[in-house]
């Protein structure tokens, strides 16, 4: 064994992007095989039946952004990938009123029309005008990451081709559209949200979209245009703006793994691996924590920017500007989840009884006070005491997931700081407190929760890092803040794919365009390194 | 009788006279229309109790350049720079740290107490040094236009573009990384000293709406600390009558008194002014250096501007976040630490970036920071001629009072929120209240008031990533000129900003020439 | 799910059909039986009652209501005497047709307002820095339309004596069956009519003495249906169909001034000491040039048409309700130069009657264009002229 070269690539790790790569590399003839250290394929996009009977979708519950183009190159409906409608966005108010917003945009503006007629009739336009923003900016998304500090002409063509698209067409005077543009990247949620609308029953709810997986508040500039994100997967054609995937998310991930297996791809688990194998300086394979070696052309990282950089390389083995410049990139976890088996539904105070509200998203986020002060709690190395959550109840949709007349429910909580004061290994000591505080404030709303539970699992960012690999606990393999965004992900001027070590390449969302189950970072990663003969 | 001009200037603070200097400068009849009894506005010197004033109530961050003041001939009209004085960082239980303006002086003082951060400061300081040219470059001049219409602009734009590229990529890399962070993160990366990082980004977020751990408050710092600018002997009130002399000396005329009520726009375009008495004006230029909401939303009549555009100017934030305090002393203000130095300036923190943003946190719940922020200035120290002899005045911007306080600015929040402000100080200096002759505390509604400043804001409009630049005020008015004819904005809601320094009203009246 | 409107008690046990609509979130008969016929000829030969409650209405109260409506709509409201309606458009900036609708002076300082789409936020951004009181009232106030030559007759006979001296487009309080209502001279059929505005909660008495007061005059509950044929009879154009809104539109070639919908006539320039109202200036600028394209009312040639049909051995055949689906309209060589956007049979015309967009220069009373026909899955052309509008317009719409 020793000297041949089995694999064309090693990839570490079969999470989504881990396989989406690998598909994608075996399609085009290549000898790929994905290391994988848990006992099933798919990282954070899993589902497991953690109590008896009942699948727990674990860490990310919906999907929306799962790139079109990826559905149809690797057919994964073929392989039982599945989206079911998730329509309905329900937020009760402590007050007792709700907001229910559905698919009848006229019941939509007498819903809101109670809070604030005026909001009632922006609210269409408004989606409109991010709907058509988001239109403009996805093929940001499914191309690698404009360098605007190029000096290469084809990439400059390429920047004023984008600029182009984003100014739009016909009418004269577009330096406001451009810079309405701007304004959007640099602004915060609440901000951009107050311009258009006035009732706080509605801008909160809706603010939320910006701080998912990130370490902000809705206050904080950088936010806004993280809402884009919710408008795009509006647009797509491909089904529904946001689902649930039949079976869990872990679905999604057996779909594209049954794709990538009929591709050939070979799929190894409980194989986890201790390092890269650096000869001179080049990657030329891996190690397994058994110290089983395999070697390959490329190996492909399809963890974070962090594990890879300074576990799997070793930051002895990088440049030290690069350890440093990796060492800075943010990953800073603030999420948490919470996974209930029920013995029945929750029943709403201000809306009792079954109804389609429970069908959809349900969303705590009474004012824009509450999310501040719960984001204040973490900034300040604290779980909060009163958390924003969002919650949905998967077995209502897909009752594959839980046995007839239980259901289980998926809550993703903000804010939960890997970072605590006390040390983020004291995140055991603290997590059934953090069970607690949701569970508490969700009972505010749901009193009869409580005794439906059947079963509880607490997820904090150090569990997630724990279990899932994924440090510090980010959900997105590193904070989707500006300046770790596009060509600067994961550091400044290696955001295509290719590392500063020789023949490691990343694949993740450490990567360009980032986190969520969008496929597009192992896709494009796959389809940079045939282009560059990398593998 | 009116007679006309070539042009009516409202507003005599620096951003005024020195558009009116500027079109002076180029033949221009000028009117310039202060509300206030003296010109200078937030710059002016302000006797605050019989004895004892402070040379403005903004404080010179050094931000006035060469350049600027070469256009104005001031120099000529008694305009002299000085050293930057130090800035002495408070600490509580501690000696503090002395950060000069010259950098490798600050080192070695840091050096005293962390030789990582001095090595990291001279690096800091040297990166700005690199990227200070493109920056003073950016902030000298008019914004670009976005969408470059026609030959000249096209080729304008390109001429930005080289300037930037005459940067390494490396930092433009480096740039483009930090201008979108938060200043803490930025500070947190160089720095270990945790007391030095709140003091490095205390002025970055000082009267904004934003805190330490906010995006994009690094560009707030790189724009300060990369300004260029000197210094002003005096102070912003030495700009003032630097400015004053230079209006003179070019035969504009000055009314005191007379506040403008009405911007008179007929067939769509401006033709002239109405004060408070009723009198009104002619001119077809008519440029304000009032804040934007102000000019554009109760000067101009209502129903002139298309809605689109009166709504830019809604949307443009001015929250006033600061309030001044000022002190009479009878003595020195000392601290213990320092034993026996006086110092110019001084930052008091709570020691951490967190208790910073804790300050902060209280502005977003309607409240006054239970432990402000404090950027104090002695200006007594260089100019002993503002107090009698051995007295001081202390001038101190506190950081954080929001404009609508839940409740409002009652007397009894103003007394609560000036006690807070010596509760911070009066551990360093205890010998504080033994020479206190006389406070004064204006909150962000008092500035509002006295000063007509919406909000409060000292800078006329929040500084943030999105109203900067190309979006400061409005795109329809980022080039000074607004969407009436005849009408600019030069003040400091317009680019380059707020601060002591006149180029706003410069490039304004430059606009108004070019046109 | 759409919500009953105030006349939902009486109008859903009478609509047999079972065909509804949405109309903004109401649930609107569309025909109360199966066809709409019997309807339309109580439009045109009796009266017809239909429920328009679905229209948004705004009450604008206060000093500076009128300088708010002055700024709004391209007509002068100012001009405007108590006691009269007035139809008018409003833009946005750039002069582009944002909606239409009707304006009220109810009093001195109190206008109502009638929109298609909801304008509230349109209607307060005009409004802000003005001593004005607006209220949303689209679901306080219930709105029927009686339309027809009968109509007058029936509502003087239900006790709403004033309308006998109410001038076209004028409003008046009133009352029926003792309810105080406000009635109107207005409606969307072209014809002799007049629209009541009641409160919400008298909605079914209204309903019931109309009903009452006009059994021996041959009243008959009409649908949406019904109506649609009629105004396009009267060559109304409707919002959303024949142009689109413009701040709603993503392409700036949806977008219209008024003079392409014809609506040239509502602006009002230059009255001295008129405040500007918005999209004055560009509107202006743009009068410097001919408009790009016009609204037309098109006559199809029915001699072809027959002919057609003959070709493929059928009879004619038209749909029987009006049709809102876009067709493709050629000129003589072969170029579209527009597109009809409503269309329906005529059966008091016996004509088939288009309402198209055309671009300038095809645009003149005479014109000979084509217009796309159907047949067996076969996509022909058929002959159709330019004609004025309204098709229809008898006497009795206007006087006395």
């Amino acid at each position: 064994m020793n000297g041949v070269r089995k694999y064309d690539a090693v990839i570490v790790g079969a999470g989504h992007n881990g396989l989406i790569c690998a598909a994608y590399l075996a399609k085009a003839g290549r000898k790929v095989l994905v290391l994988e250290r848990r006992h099933q394929v798919g990282g954070a996009t899993t589902t497991e039946e953690i109590y008896p009977g009942f699948k727990y979708t674990c860490c990310s519950y919906v999907v929306s952004l799962l790139r079109p183009w990826i559905i149809r190159d690797l057919e994964l409906p073929k392989y039982g990938y599945e989206i079911l409608p998730l329509e309905e966005t329900f937020t009760p108010f402590p007050d007792g009123r709700f907001l229910l917003r559905g698919t009848d945009p006229e019941a939509n503006r007498r819903a809101m029309a109670a809070f604030s007629p005026r909001d009632a009739e922006v609210y269409k336009r408004f989606g409109q005008e991010m709907a058509e923003l988001g239109r403009l900016v996805k093929p940001v998304i499914d191309d690698l990451a404009p360098d605007p500090v190029s000096r290469n002409p084809k990439e400059l063509l390429k920047l004023a081709r984008l600029a182009k698209g984003l100014r739009g067409q016909g009418a004269p005077n577009e330096d406001t559209w451009l810079v309405g543009n701007l304004k959007m990247m640099t602004m915060s949620a609440v901000d951009f949200l107050s311009e258009w609308f006035e009732c706080e029953q509605l801008i909160a709810p809706m603010s939320v979209s910006g701080i998912i997986g990130t370490f902000l508040g809705v206050r904080s500039p950088g936010t806004a245009y993280v809402l884009l994100h919710h408008y795009m997967g509006e647009i797509d054609g491909s089904y529904r703006a946001w689902g649930l995937p039949k079976g869990g998310t872990g679905a999604i991930a057996d779909a594209i793994a049954a794709s990538a297996r009929a591709l050939g791809v070979e799929i190894r688990l409980e194989a986890p691996v201790d390092h890269v194998l650096l000869e001179k300086g080049t990657a030329r394979g891996v190690v397994l924590e058994n110290g089983e070696e395999i070697r390959a052309k490329a190996v492909i990282s399809g963890v974070d920017p962090h594990r890879t950089f300074l576990k799997l390389v070793g930051e002895k083995n990088l440049d030290p500007e690069i350890a440093q410049q990796v060492k800075r990139f943010k990953m800073r976890g603030s999420s948490g989840k919470v996974n209930l088996a029920l013995d029945g539904l929750p029943e709403f105070t201000c809306l009792p009884g079954y109804g389609n509200h429970l069908r959809g998203d349900i969303t705590i986020a009474p004012s824009i006070d509450y999310l501040e002060r719960a984001y204040d709690d973490a900034k300040y190395g604290r779980f909060s005491r009163q958390p924003f959550m969002d919650v949905v109840i998967p077995s209502l949709t897909d009752p594959t997931v839980a046995p007839p007349g239980k259901h289980t429910m998926s809550i993703f909580v903000q804010y939960a700081p890997y970072n605590l004061k006390e040390g983020a290994a004291d995140w055991p000591n603290q997590r059934e407190a953090f069970g607690d505080a949701v569970i508490d404030t969700l009972a505010e709303y749901a009193p009869n929760i409580k005794e439906r539970i059947l079963h509880r699992q607490v997820l904090s960012p150090w569990d997630l890092e724990q279990i899932y690999g994924l440090t510090e606990g980010n959900i997105f393999h590193g904070e989707l803040s500006l300046e770790q965004l596009a060509f600067l992900r994961p550091i400044a001027g290696w955001s295509r794919y290719k590392t500063p070590v020789d023949k490691l390449w990343m694949c993740a969302s450490g990567t360009h365009p980032g986190g969520g189950i969008m496929g597009a970072p192992g896709a494009l990663c796959a389809r940079t390194m045939l282009e560059k003969r990398a593998v | 009788m009116a007679t006309s001009y070539d042009a009516i200037v409202i507003g005599a603070g620096p951003n005024g006279l020195a558009a009116a200097a500027r079109l002076a400068k180029a033949g221009k009849k000028v009117l310039i229309l202060e509300r206030g009894a003296s010109p200078g506005g937030l710059s002016a010197r302000r006797e605050f109790h019989p004895g004892y004033a402070v040379p403005g109530i903004l404080h010179d961050d050094a931000l006035t350049t060469k350049k600027v003041v070469h256009k104005l001939d001031l120099e000529k009209h008694g305009l002299r720079f000085r050293a930057k004085p130090a800035t002495y960082v408070a600490e509580r239980n501690g000696p503090g740290l002395l950060l000069d303006a010259d950098p490798a002086k600050a080192a070695n003082a840091i050096a005293q107490r962390s030789r990582h951060d001095a090595e990291q400061y001279t690096l800091y300081r040297a990166f700005l040094g690199r990227i200070a040219p493109a920056i003073q470059s950016v902030l000298g001049d008019t914004p670009p236009p976005l969408t470059p219409r026609g030959l000249g602009e096209l080729i304008d734009l390109a001429r930005r573009g080289l300037v930037a590229l005459k940067l390494k990529r490396h930092d433009i890399l480096e740039l483009a990384r930090v201008a979108p962070m938060c200043v803490a993160d930025f500070l947190n990366e160089k720095f270990q000293l945790p007391f030095l990082v709140e003091a490095l980004a205390a002025p970055a977020v000082a009267s904004t709406w934003n805190g330490p751990w906010s995006a994009g408050t690094t560009t707030n710092l790189l724009l300060r600390e990369c300004a260029g600018g000197e210094a002003i002997a005096g102070g912003p009130a030495a700009l003032v009558a630097a400015l004053s002399a230079a209006v003179s000396a070019a035969r504009v005329e000055v009314r005191r008194g007379a506040e403008v009520t009405r911007i008179i726009v007929q067939k769509g375009a401006v033709t002239g002014v109405r004060v408070a008495s009723g009198e009104e004006i002619e001119s077809a230029v008519v440029l304000s250096s009032a804040d934007p909401k102000r000019t554009m939303l109760t000067m101009v009549p209502p129903g002139t501007l298309p809605v689109a555009i009166e709504n830019e100017y809604r949307r443009f934030r001015c929250r006033g976040t600061a309030a001044k305090i000022h002190l009479a002393l009878s003595g020195p203000l000392e601290f213990q630490a320092t034993g026996g130095k006086l110092h110019e300036a001084i930052q008091i923190g709570g020691g951490h970036v967190d208790d910073l943003e804790r300050a902060y946190d209280a502005i977003k719940y309607r409240q006054f920071s239970r432990q402000p922020n404090l950027e104090i200035r002695v200006p007594t120290v260089g100019d002993p001629l503002l107090a009698p002899k051995g007295h001081h005045v202390v001038s101190i911007l506190a950081s954080y009072a929001p404009h609508a306080l839940e409740g409002g600015w009652t007397a009894a929040a103003k007394q609560a929120f000036g006690d807070a402000v010596m509760a911070q100080l009066e551990p360093h200096a205890p010998e504080l209240r033994r020479f206190l002759v006389a406070s004064e505390v204006l909150t962000p509604h008092d500035l509002e008031t006295e000063f007509a400043l919406t909000g409060g804001q000292l800078h006329h409009g929040e500084i943030a990533l999105d109203q900067l630049l190309v979006m400061r005020p409005a795109p329809s008015a980022a080039r000074y000129a607004t969407s009436v004819p005849g009408l600019y904005l030069g003040g400091a809601g317009s680019h380059p900003g707020g601060g002591v320094r006149p180029t706003a009203g410069i490039l304004a009246a430059e606009a108004v020439l070019a046109r | 799910m759409p919500i009953p409107s105030p006349f939902h008690e009486r109008t859903a046990p009478l609509c047999k059909s079972l065909r509804w609509k949405d109309w903004s979130g109401y649930a609107a008969v569309c025909s109360y039986e199966v066809t709409h016929d019997r309807e339309y000829f109580a439009f045109r030969e009796s009266a017809g009652l239909l429920d328009v409650s679905p229209l948004f209405k705004y009450e604008v109260q206060g000093p500076d209501a009128t300088a708010l409506l002055s700024r709004m709509m391209t007509r002068d409201v100012s001009m405007m005497k108590v006691g009269r309606v007035m139809y008018s458009c409003w833009c946005d900036d750039r002069g582009k047709v944002v909606d239409d609708g009707t304006v009220s002076r109810l009093a001195e300082d109190h206008y109502r307002v009638t929109a298609a789409d909801p304008s509230l936020h349109w209607i307060q951004d005009c409004g802000r820095s003005l001593n004005v009181r607006l209220e949303y009232s689209s679901a306080r106030i219930a709105a029927a339309a009686l339309q027809g030559p009968n109509s007058r007759r029936i509502l003087v006979a239900g006790g709403a004596t004033e309308v006998e001296a109410l001038k076209f487009f004028g409003v008046t309080r009133s009352s029926l069956d003792g309810v105080s209502v406000w009635i109107s001279r207005t409606g969307y059929t072209g014809d002799l009519g007049f629209e009541i505005w009641s409160d919400a909660k008298d909605a079914v008495k209204i309903w019931d003495a109309l009903m009452a007061a006009g059994k021996p005059l041959g009243i008959e509950p009409a649908g949406l249906d019904a109506l649609d044929v009629t105004r396009i009879e009267a060559g109304f154009i409707l919002l959303g169909i024949d142009y689109f809104s413009s701040p709603k539109v993503v392409l700036e070639a949806r977008k219209s001034t008024p003079d392409e919908l014809g609506f040239g006539w509502m602006i009002d320039f230059d009255k001295d000491g008129r405040s500007n109202f918005i999209g004055r200036d560009t509107i202006q600028k743009e009068r410097a040039r001919k408009p790009a394209w016009h609204l037309v009312g098109l006559e199809v040639a029915w001699e072809e048409l027959e002919a057609l049909y003959s070709s493929f051995n059928l009879p004619p055949s038209l749909p029987a309700t009006a049709r809102r689906d876009g067709l493709p309209v050629y000129c003589d060589d072969g170029r579209q130069v527009g597109k009809a956007t409503s269309h329906t049979w005529s059966p008091i015309l016996k004509k088939y009657l288009v309402i198209a967009s055309v671009i300038e220069g095809f645009a003149e009373k005479g014109t000979k264009l084509e217009l796309e026909h159907t047949v067996e899955f076969e996509r022909r052309k058929v002959g159709a002229t330019v004609v004025p509008t309204p098709f229809y317009d008898p006497e009795r719409k206007r006087k006395p």
